[in-house]
């Protein structure tokens, strides 16, 4: 299926992000040249073969054990935010 | 300090500074005063931190002077990729969302530099959130290959290659997801690993495909390479895919001869790409080839019959992994926030002012691969092809111990070649991208260069967790050679050439 306009408005949705409808044309000539190269996956037979989420060697990597590990620089984390009230970050109301 | 100062490798600045021949802060006033020169015409660094890189470099003269011991990198300036989280300083990724970001925390590479006694001069341009092949995509400026500045360094990386080629630092580290350690190093004349995946911890890394990114080294020779990789490497319980079996290497395996090695070269691969790999190229990895079977090497030819794919099984993974990572940039907790009105429009203004075209283009692409209907036909199969790639490589390196192919196609390019052609751009990735995809450690050396001067570099690819063997390898040619000795003109003109 060709990326046209109303595609790259749909995904874009979907990503949250705001795109000028300007730009959508050019989006949508872009990622359907890519899709087009990208295509010559399908001339491969795959039919049997385990797909690689995570290159691992030997053992599965060991899990950290479940403890709680305080992070000490609150201030310094929360500081970072562009608006809050004192220890809560702030956000347009949504109810 | 004598004029060549900043043309000392790692390895001997550390051993002046310990023994006391050179302090740390003559050595990082002298790497300042060359950033100072230069800098601002290659648009190296992001945020330099000369005051603070002088403290530091105090503090470790005066352990010296109560003869505390140092560590393996005391007193060596080394420039950080803008995505690795340094405490209290800029990270933005090269984007405009993380234009305030100031990181609570220090990466587990930077802690373990810290340890090392090495000495953080600033934090280097990158493409946004790394992704790109040129350090065009840097929301803040374009980085210019110091052999040549009207062109490309290169990227990701390209900040933290070209300050090593420009002799600002002699040491950085950046990160490779598909080649964006290895690129830039090889377009820039210096050495750049990708480690395995898993041998280096990415605590602290900017998260982009994470089943692909890596943290990596550049330096002007072998040894200091080697030297950087054995200080960042191992186990860190923070990230759940870093391993314990990529261990520090010994300097000393890097002088054993080539001899009695079996190195592969995929013959299939050089043939196909015909016209679209430059004869410079070719000439120097036959050339390569050639230093090494004289040496007493074994060559073989490798088949690789699946790296034809790589791009397109590549750009399906990566975006797919970016568009879920780059969710958290939602302008609540970091960064910038834009818009007014409901949440959801804030969420739509924040990341569409705040990511450039790339970024965005790829979260698209990436968000489309993902969604209903498709996830089978693009991402489940890109990760099926991922296997038969990956398995190429190992049966490859179950027959020789390296194997030798480019890093890139052409030399450098123009800046603004590629950037308006941004398959153009990916198709550049072609001999970078496999390795990133199986797994394996891929290192670019400066092998010589071309007939207009820029430098040439040639990758080996290893088996897993054998970095040293790579890294000796290349140690050999660069015992007959040295391509990394040459100092760009740009970097030699206010003094410093031998």
């Amino acid at each position: 299926m060709p990326i046209d306009v109303t595609v790259v408005h749909k995904i874009a949705s979907l990503a949250r992000l705001k795109i000028e409808p300007k730009d959508e044309e050019r989006y949508a000539r872009e990622l359907d040249a890519i899709l087009g190269y990208v295509a010559q996956l399908q001339e491969l037979d795959v039919t049997n073969i385990e797909p690689t989420s995570q290159v691992t060697e030997g053992a599965p990597p060991p899990l950290r054990t479940d403890e709680v590990c305080a992070f000490g620089e609150r201030e310094e984390a929360l500081g970072q935010a562009p608006d809050r009230d004192g220890d809560y970050f702030t956000v347009p109301q949504v109810v | 300090m004598s004029a060549d100062g900043i043309l000392a490798s790692a390895e001997a600045i550390a051993a002046d500074v310990a023994s006391g021949k050179r302090s740390a802060v003559e050595v990082v006033t002298s790497f300042l005063a060359q950033a100072d020169r230069t800098a601002d015409t290659l648009r190296t660094y992001l945020h330099r931190m000369p005051e603070a890189a002088l403290e530091t470099a105090a503090a470790i003269d005066r352990r010296r002077a109560a003869k505390e011991s140092l560590g393996p990198l005391a007193g060596v300036p080394i420039a950080i990729k803008d995505n690795i989280c340094v405490r209290g300083v800029p990270t933005t990724c090269g984007s405009r969302i993380l234009e305030r970001y100031c990181p609570p925390y220090d990466a587990h590479v930077i802690e373990r530099l810290r340890a090392a006694d090495a000495v953080i001069v600033g934090k280097t341009n990158c493409d946004e959130f790394a992704m790109g092949s040129s350090t065009e995509n840097s929301a803040y400026a374009v980085t210019r290959n110091p052999w040549d500045p009207e062109r490309v360094p290169g990227g990701s990386s390209g900040g933290s290659a070209a300050t090593v080629a420009a002799c600002e630092a002699p040491l950085s580290l950046g990160s490779d997801t598909g080649g964006s350690v290895r690129q830039p190093a090889a377009f820039c004349g210096v050495y750049g690993l990708k480690p395995t995946y898993g041998a280096v911890s990415r605590y602290g890394l900017v998260a982009f495909a994470s089943s692909l990114d890596q943290i990596g080294p550049f330096a002007r020779t072998a040894r200091d390479t080697a030297l950087v990789q054995s200080a960042i490497c191992g186990r860190d319980a923070r990230d759940m895919t870093s391993r314990a079996e990529a261990t520090p290497i010994d300097l000393n395996d890097l002088e054993r001869p080539v001899a009695g090695l079996t190195i592969g070269v995929p013959r299939a691969i050089l043939d196909e790409a015909g016209d679209a790999l430059a004869p410079s190229i070719r000439a120097a990895l036959t050339s390569a080839a050639s230093a090494f079977e004289r040496a007493g090497a074994t060559l073989i030819d490798v088949a690789l019959p699946h790296a034809r794919y790589a791009i397109a099984t590549y750009y399906l993974i990566a975006p797919a992994e970016a568009s879920s990572n780059l969710a958290r940039y939602d302008g609540v907790r970091y960064g910038v926030r834009r818009g007014d009105g409901d949440l959801r429009a804030m969420y739509e203004a924040t990341r569409g002012a705040g990511f450039g075209r790339e970024v965005t283009r790829r979260i698209l692409l990436g968000t489309y691969a993902l969604s209903a209907g498709y996830y089978d036909a693009f991402y489940l199969r890109a990760q099926k092809v991922r296997t038969l790639i990956r398995q190429d490589f190992l049966e490859a390196l179950g027959r020789c111990d390296a194997i030798l192919m480019p890093v890139t196609p052409t030399p450098a390019f123009p800046i603004g070649e590629k950037a308006d052609d941004p398959l153009a751009m990916y198709l550049s990735d072609i001999f970078s991208i496999p390795a990133s995809l199986a797994g394996v450690p891929g290192l670019s050396f400066p092998a010589t260069f071309d007939a207009t001067g820029l430098p040439i570099g040639l990758q080996l690819v290893g088996r897993p967790f054998d970095e040293r063997t790579i890294l000796r390898v290349a140690r050999a040619y660069e015992r007959e050679h040295d391509a990394a000795s040459r100092v760009p003109p740009l970097a030699a003109a206010g003094g410093g050439a031998p």
